[in-house]
């Protein structure tokens, strides 16, 4: 039988101090993920000794964009990250991660903290802040230390966070100059489907070049990873050059090096192939070149 | 285990409540304040069916705790109804038909209520979005959105 003592913190301090103090504590974000677990008697509770709701710790919320820099908080909802008028405008393959994820109900509770740290290899925030370069700020009552996302899994629902330690936000670079993204998903159902497949393209472009390309990739890894090798492929080409069936093939290649031949090869192959295929072609058309 | 103190505005009405650490708002609702409009159905998140507005947004009552909510407005499917009798929502399903077994109803009227009340003149697309987190095995969906056009445009009036 699952028990344990509900607590809640009321500011970040609060709740530094409580994992500090306390042992076998889970924290409780939007719950999306969670209260299916519980509601699932899953025995990953048999382990909890204290649930620490942490949704009322104002610290951990809000958007800040800069020239240079930008932070997500982590308990910003995908339902904000979907009608955040400068995510819209700056960091458009932000919002289309978002707004793919559940339905609006789930949309308005889940946290983009939650979907990083529960790290199923199919959560959507993965891919848009793999390709933006992000980092995540992991803080204890000590201090804090920052990883980059792409470090952050260790393996499907494992992440490096310690115990007495909080995800309090997302940091990066803001793109700069003049660039172009895409966001790519196929799930098995489109309003409520935990993705298969999702993939961002992110690139930096300077006088008809690519400066700057990022491809990641979500759930075609069994964690989330930057493609490299298509970013080679991409980087310094210019319009022209670009084959978009030739990028999807580089990145399909490249998956089966991480994973290997499974199962899902068959399937996921083409699947990521066709993805990176259309995110290229997106790009090109956005910006503005049709040969 | 000891219970924790909370309160909540429901449908308008105060409430001081103590509440279990696993109790959800879905059973608080239900059989704390025996507002039963409110249904449990898959309780997992996928359905809709235990949707209510928690602070202006339309919330699965089933993936909440309500300790994680004290001090919040909540409004109900028995909020709709007023002394001035049926609300424009709940007429215009009656009108339109968007009604069969009833069960998604409430958790229907709560994500629409929610959308009207932040959008009164609401897209198509935009209906859609509001009610993709509720199911409904019986009608097919066409009449609840056709509904939901109707209601926008009689409450715009
Ligand atoms: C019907 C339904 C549809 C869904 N559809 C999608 C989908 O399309 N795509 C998708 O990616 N996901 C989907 N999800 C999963 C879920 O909604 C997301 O993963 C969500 O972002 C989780 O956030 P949360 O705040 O609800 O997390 P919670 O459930 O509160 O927490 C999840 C985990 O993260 C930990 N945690 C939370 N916040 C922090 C923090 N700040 N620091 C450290 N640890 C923390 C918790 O301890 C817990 O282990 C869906 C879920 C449901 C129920
Ligand atoms: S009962 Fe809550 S969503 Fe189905
Ligand atoms: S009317 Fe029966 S489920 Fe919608």
């Amino acid at each position: 039988m699952v028990e344990y003592q509900l607590l809640r913190a009321h500011s970040l301090d609060e709740l530094l101090e409580i994992l500090d103090q306390r042992e076998n504590v889970q924290l409780l974000a939007g719950g999306t993920d969670l209260m299916v677990d519980l509601h699932h008697q899953d025995q990953k509770f048999d382990k909890i000794d204290y649930l620490l709701d942490i949704t009322a710790v104002d610290e951990l919320k809000g958007i800040q964009l800069g020239d240079k820099k930008g932070e997500i908080g982590a308990l910003t909802t995908h339902a904000e990250l979907v009608s955040n008028p400068e995510i819209k405008e700056k960091l458009p393959f932000i919002a289309a991660a978002a707004s793919s994820i559940g339905s609006t109900q789930i949309r308005n509770r889940a946290t983009i903290g939650g979907n990083l740290a529960n790290a199923a290899a199919c959560a959507d925030s993965f891919s848009p802040l793999i390709a933006l370069g992000a980092e995540v700020v992991l803080r204890s009552k000590g201090g804090a230390r920052r990883v980059l996302l792409e470090d952050f899994v260790e393996w499907p629902y494992q992440t490096i966070i310690k115990p007495d330690e909080v995800l309090e936000k997302i940091v990066f670079a803001m793109p700069q100059g003049e660039y172009y993204s895409s966001y790519q998903k196929i799930g098995r159902r489109k309003a409520l489907s935990i993705s298969r497949i999702s993939l961002t393209l992110l690139a930096e472009v300077e006088n008809g070049r690519v400066k700057k390309a990022q491809v990641a990739s979500g759930a075609a890894t069994p964690f989330p990873v930057p493609f490299r090798k298509v970013n080679d492929y991409l980087n310094g080409k210019s319009f022209a050059e670009i084959d978009p069936i030739e990028a999807g093939n580089i990145a399909a290649d490249e998956m089966v090096g991480i994973t290997g031949e499974r199962w899902s090869t068959p399937y996921k192959r083409p699947a990521l192939g066709k993805l990176v295929e259309r995110a290229v072609e997106d790009l090109l058309e956005e910006a503005g070149y049709n040969g | 285990m000891a219970k924790l103190d909370v309160e909540l505005t429901v449908n308008g009405e105060k409430h001081k409540l103590k509440v279990g650490s696993q109790e959800r708002l879905l059973d608080t609702i239900r059989e704390q304040l025996k507002l039963t409009g409110t249904k449990e159905g898959c309780s997992v998140g996928e359905c809709g069916a235990c949707t209510v507005i928690v602070d202006d947004q339309a919330v699965n009552s089933c993936m909440v705790l309500t300790a994680q909510v004290d001090g919040s407005e909540i409004i109900t499917v028995e909020g709709l109804e007023s002394k001035s009798g049926l609300h424009p929502l709940q007429k215009a399903f009656i009108e339109k038909q968007a009604v069969q077994c009833g069960f998604c109803t409430p958790g229907m009227l709560m994500s629409a209520l929610a959308l009207l009340n932040t959008n009164p003149e609401p897209s198509k697309e935009e209906i859609k979005t509001a009610l993709e987190g509720n199911l409904c095995r019986c009608t097919g969906y066409q009449q609840i959105i056709d509904a939901v056009e109707m209601a926008a445009e009689e409450w715009g009036a």
